[in-house]
């Protein structure tokens, strides 16, 4: 009986999240102006910036809430978690967590984040409805970029001075595996199928492709000079070369690389909107966003954002 | 319960206590300086000066550079500093066309120059007989992890790029403009 009455509060509690979880697609890019100390809003309709507003702490990492209205971003400088408001675009709460937070992941449907601790080797899980630390997770050394996959079940980690992505499994909030791929990955995208992972892998220079259900490297894109993170859309894989000043572009059925694009100084931050029409590019070294449209492969788009964003993670909403 | 209580005393106790921490210790971010300097001559002029991935002759600080692949992309240069240490770098992006080059350091002892994972780039963009040279940079501090010693923080990094950045543009300048 017991059992019962909790099985169905929580079938409650999922329903309540996927009905919030249905995002209204903002048309909206949100920018981590590390040097600045600001985060940027940019209209990706008319690709101008609509609202700059401060956060402290040099923030970097970025992701959104399952309903995309919350933002949480890392600040590496203060150490903390910030959740913002990203409709009435105001800071919320701040989290001190200290170590080296950076990478940042946020579940499909649970109001729960996960921070890479680049120092401590682990990954701290933070309750976002309490905005407290919630448990930790030990991965490999200097976890970077982390993601989640589509069904909420796995989170994969970046580890970079490891050379391999971990496998955790987010019920036991156990490690299932560690993955050898390319020289330094950072940047971790999972496709949208939640099939494959891909790292962007910095001193390499090469994308490691990962199956996921089969726990295993199957393949390899070679890129442009120091590869910072990846997105998706219509079959092809965009990565962000950040010393080259390029976006390699790969087939992602035959991982044939397919063109590399001139872009802007230090290209890192990448996402695609929600219905995959667009590819945005966040550029550290020039202070602007760019679009990309995957169709034509060219830039069609660039708006002036703060000084030195870097977008790490996943900023459309 | 009691135990509940305690936890939830510590947590209070000790929180005003990290955040005042944490106000001192600055995890490391990157950095960024740009320097520019206008030229007297027309940008042709100063392209040939500056523009030879292989050619350091124009920085003062540069005694002796030995370098292989030319102006191609992964070519390499080491650069042996007056007064000792070595800075050894690859080329990233070249363009002729555009009169600009992005190289990397490869390898280099924060002792000599206090910066990780630098990268720059030299723009040279000239109007009729006016030149301006932009040198860009983008870099951590020597020191990765928290709490840096002085010399290895990033005012030192800022410091020493951006005294890089303006000595040498004053060099370049001063050799064109008087080279005749």
């Amino acid at each position: 009986m017991q059992t019962g009455l909790r099985a169905l509060k929580l079938g409650l509690g999922l329903l309540v999240i996927c009905g919030l979880a249905v995002p209204s697609w903002a048309h909206e890019a949100l920018l981590t102006n590390q040097s600045s100390d600001s985060l940027s809003f940019v209209d990706v309709d008319t690709m101008k910036e609509s609202a700059r507003i401060e956060v402290t702490g040099k923030p970097a990492g970025i992701a959104l809430s399952p309903d995309k209205a919350t933002a949480f971003v890392t600040a590496p400088d203060s150490k903390e978690l910030i959740e913002i408001d990203a409709v009435s675009r105001a800071v919320k709460r701040r989290l001190l967590l200290g170590g080296g937070p950076l990478g940042i992941a946020a579940h499909p449907s649970l109001p729960e984040v996960y921070i890479a601790d680049w120092f401590a080797h682990k990954v701290t899980i933070v309750d976002t409805a309490k905005m407290a630390v919630a448990g930790e997770i030990k991965v490999g050394e200097s976890p970077s970029g982390l993601a989640v996959t589509p069904d909420g079940k796995l989170l994969l980690s970046a580890d970079r001075d490891s050379d391999a992505v971990s496998i955790v499994d987010l019920a036991t909030r156990q490690r299932l595996v560690s993955i050898p791929v390319g020289k330094r990955p950072f940047g971790i995208t999972i496709d949208d199928k939640g099939a494959r992972a891909y790292t962007a892998n910095v001193k390499s220079d090469d994308v490691t492709v990962i199956d996921i259900a089969a726990r295993k490297v199957v393949g390899s894109v070679p890129t442009g000079r120091r590869p910072y993170a990846i997105a998706f859309a219509q079959g092809k894989g965009f990565v962000t070369d950040q010393y080259g000043g390029t976006v390699t572009v790969f087939d992602e059925a035959t991982l044939a690389p397919v063109k590399r694009i001139n872009t802007c100084d230090h290209a890192e931050g990448i996402d695609a909107d929600a219905d995959r029409k667009a590819i945005y590019v966040s550029c550290w070294g020039d202070d602007v966003l760019l679009r990309i449209d995957p169709q034509s492969l060219t830039v069609t788009g660039k708006a002036a954002v703060g000084d030195g964003p870097r977008a790490f993670g996943k900023f459309l909403r | 319960m009691l135990k509940r209580l305690v936890i939830a005393a510590t947590i209070v106790a000790l929180t005003p206590l990290s955040l005042a921490g944490a106000a001192w210790a600055h995890g490391p971010s990157r950095q960024k300086v740009t320097e520019t300097i206008e030229i007297n001559a027309p940008v042709d002029k100063v392209w040939k000066v500056v523009g030879n991935f292989q050619d350091m002759s124009w920085l003062p600080v540069v005694e002796k550079l030995e370098g292989k692949g030319g102006n191609d992309v992964n070519a390499t240069r080491t650069l042996t500093l007056k007064g000792g240490g070595t800075i050894e770098e690859q080329l990233d992006k070249y363009s002729a066309e555009d009169h600009m080059y992005g190289y990397e350091i490869t390898k280099v002892d924060p002792k000599v120059f206090p910066v990780a994972d630098y990268s720059s780039h030299i723009t040279v963009e000239g109007e009729g007989d006016k030149t301006t040279v932009t040198w860009w940079g983008g870099f951590y501090r020597g020191y990765m992890l928290n709490d840096p010693p002085p010399e290895l923080n990033d005012e030192a990094a800022l410091k020493a790029v951006t005294g890089l950045y303006k000595d040498g543009l004053a060099a370049l300048k001063k050799k064109v403009e008087g080279g005749g």
